[in-house]
């Protein structure tokens, strides 16, 4: 049977529709090895040197091409997003997880007050947020650093992991939970036994999903960082403001592909629950 | 005795979460309001005192004694609505027939179309960015394309117009209206459709009496997700804008790191955060809530 004409067209688009989503990303990674010092858009030969010179080791560019600002920066930098999103990622589990429980496991009256609250952080505008905090953060003398970072990360965070792990919840069937219960276990013993097993690929797939957005966060961090807490994304905005090199080609294809690494395991790990 | 043990147990795992949000989530924005009400000090500090020609200087009612009123900031407020709904615009041309498209697709396809459209999502702003930095600026990738192939004598100038700010925009936002869109055109009964074809409705009668009515939900909470974060962005408008297109978030940032006039740029804020409060208000009203939970 013949396809009808717009049923093709549909599919036309289709690929049109992936190929405006990735064409970007490869042309990005195709040309982080291109050798041309001068023009890094006219392709010359297949090179590991720009991936070389942000780990800092000596390049046959080296001489002519000084360019990236400093490999301590950008381990500093790359050091302290680790960090801010380790900690993030491990507070706003445990905060989520507790949040979700109470929200999903009990009847109380301000129930759709907290199920408002933990939506807000999601949809406010990201620049809003930012500036809330950094007027709160120097209001209060609280100094910008890391710490303040981690906090402003997990007010939105915290709502991430708490929706991917109520809606695991919400759509679970509480009956094992009743029975456990009914048969004369502790909360304790039937959360531990019963509920956590049934949640924990939710719980591990919000909590990568957080680390990587934590990663990845640019416009909160910029606001609230200080001098020497510059994440990796903060870091990079800086030096595209101040022109384009070649080595962003390397760093940004790594940050592509650790980005990808980690979501499509906390993609894996939401679908299964 | 029993439920109030329960009722220690809720309380136990409330609090950390209401004690957090509470102080950093609430705290912070309500700051942030008080901000915009304070007068500014001369060294970029604020003073303590009301001082509501903030707003004065955005909508117009500062007599130039304390404040001038300026329209430009009324007309950029109205350029980035007016960016922000064009983005929107293109963001739901491009999906909605991609996920027809998907929703048509056999399971394991659809699954793994899904997958690979979401992932994008989860890589940083700045990189997604760049990668239209590289494309479009004067040396970049489709001068060079198009020059190689000859259908240009001469690079265009894309880069720092608001094409390009429109390009940059729909590409990082395009998951917010996709994902939404597919929920709603995945649960389509298609018996509807057969049903309408059947009874001698034309394709178009078909699509504006039955396919779109029953998809508006999705359309509506895409529309939401993508003009809220369009609207503050200053992160696009700043890379592939240049100085040419000054949007309400750069006006924002600019308050607060050159500036340092922070009550103006709270108030500027307070305002991005009230147009969102309107449209997550007047969604939940004409849509429900339901939907909202992705």
């Amino acid at each position: 049977m013949k396809q009808p004409w717009w049923k093709c067209l549909l599919t036309l688009h289709g690929f049109l529709f992936l190929f405006f989503v990735y064409a970007p990303i490869i042309i990005v990674v195709v040309y982080s090895f291109n050798s041309h010092p001068i023009n890094m858009m006219i392709w010359k030969d297949f090179t590991f040197d720009w991936y070389r010179s942000i780990f800092g080791y000596p390049t046959i560019l080296t001489e002519q091409t000084l360019y990236v600002e400093s490999t301590d920066q950008l381990v500093a930098a790359v050091k302290n997003s680790l960090i801010v999103a380790a900690s993030t990622t491990f507070f706003s589990t445990i905060v989520g997880v507790a949040t979700a429980l109470a929200v999903y496991r009990h009847q109380f009256r301000l129930k759709p007050f907290y199920q408002g609250l933990l939506y807000m952080p999601m949809v406010m505008p990201d620049i809003v947020l930012g500036i809330a905090l950094l007027v709160f953060f120097v209001g209060f003398s609280i100094k910008l650093g890391l710490i303040s970072v981690i906090i402003g990360h997990c007010t939105f965070l915290i709502s991430y992991v708490f929706v991917v792990v109520s809606a695991r919840l919400a759509g679970m069937d509480d009956s094992l939970e009743q029975a456990s219960a009914d048969l004369g276990a502790t909360p304790w013993t039937t959360f531990r036994r019963i509920t956590l097993p049934q949640i924990l690929p939710g719980i591990i797939g919000g909590a990568l999903l957080a680390f990587i957005i934590s990663m990845d966060d640019l416009v909160i961090t910029y606001f609230i960082a200080g001098v020497n807490s510059t994440t990796l994304p903060v870091f990079i905005y800086g030096m595209l403001r101040r022109g384009i090199k070649p080595e962003i080609n390397a760093i940004a294809t790594l940050m592509l592909l650790f980005s990808f690494v980690i979501a499509s395991l906390g993609l894996y790990f939401r679908k299964r629950s | 005795m029993e439920s109030k043990r329960e009722n220690r147990r809720l309380i136990a795992l409330l609090t950390p979460g209401t004690l957090f949000l509470g102080i950093f989530f609430l705290g912070p924005l309500g700051m942030m309001i008080v901000f915009s009400f304070l007068e500014p000090g001369l060294y970029g500090g604020v003073e303590w005192n009301f001082y509501h020609w903030n707003y004065g200087r955005i909508l117009g009612w500062a007599d130039g004694e304390w404040e001038e009123f300026d329209p430009v900031y009324v007309e950029i407020f109205l350029r980035s609505a007016r960016l922000a709904f064009t983005n929107v615009t293109i963001t739901l041309l491009i999906c909605y027939p991609a996920a027809f498209w998907v929703s048509g697709l056999s399971a394991r396809w659809r699954t793994f179309v899904v997958f690979i459209v979401t992932l994008p999502f989860f890589v940083s702003m700045v990189v997604r960015l760049f990668c239209w930095v590289l494309i479009l600026r004067p040396s970049g990738f489709l001068n060079i394309a198009l020059l190689g192939l000859g259908l240009i004598s001469e690079p265009i100038d894309i880069i720092y117009t608001e094409t390009a700010v429109l390009i940059g925009m729909a590409y990082i936002m395009l998951p917010f209206m996709f994902l939404p869109l597919y929920a709603s055109i995945e649960k389509l009964d298609y018996s509807l459709i057969e049903a309408s074809s059947d009874l001698g409705a034309k394709p178009y009668q078909t699509f504006f009496r039955v396919i779109l009515p029953a998809t508006l939900p999705g359309i509506a909470a895409g529309a939401v997700l993508v003009f809220i974060p369009s609207l503050g962005n200053f992160i696009v408008p700043d890379l592939l804008g240049g100085a040419k297109v000054l949007m309400i978030g750069n006006l924002v940032e600019q308050q607060f790191l050159s500036a340092r006039n922070w009550p103006f740029g709270a108030a500027l804020s307070v305002m991005i955060m009230l147009v969102m409060f309107t449209l997550i208000v007047l969604y939940l009203r004409r849509i429900g809530r339901s939907e909202l939970a992705r």
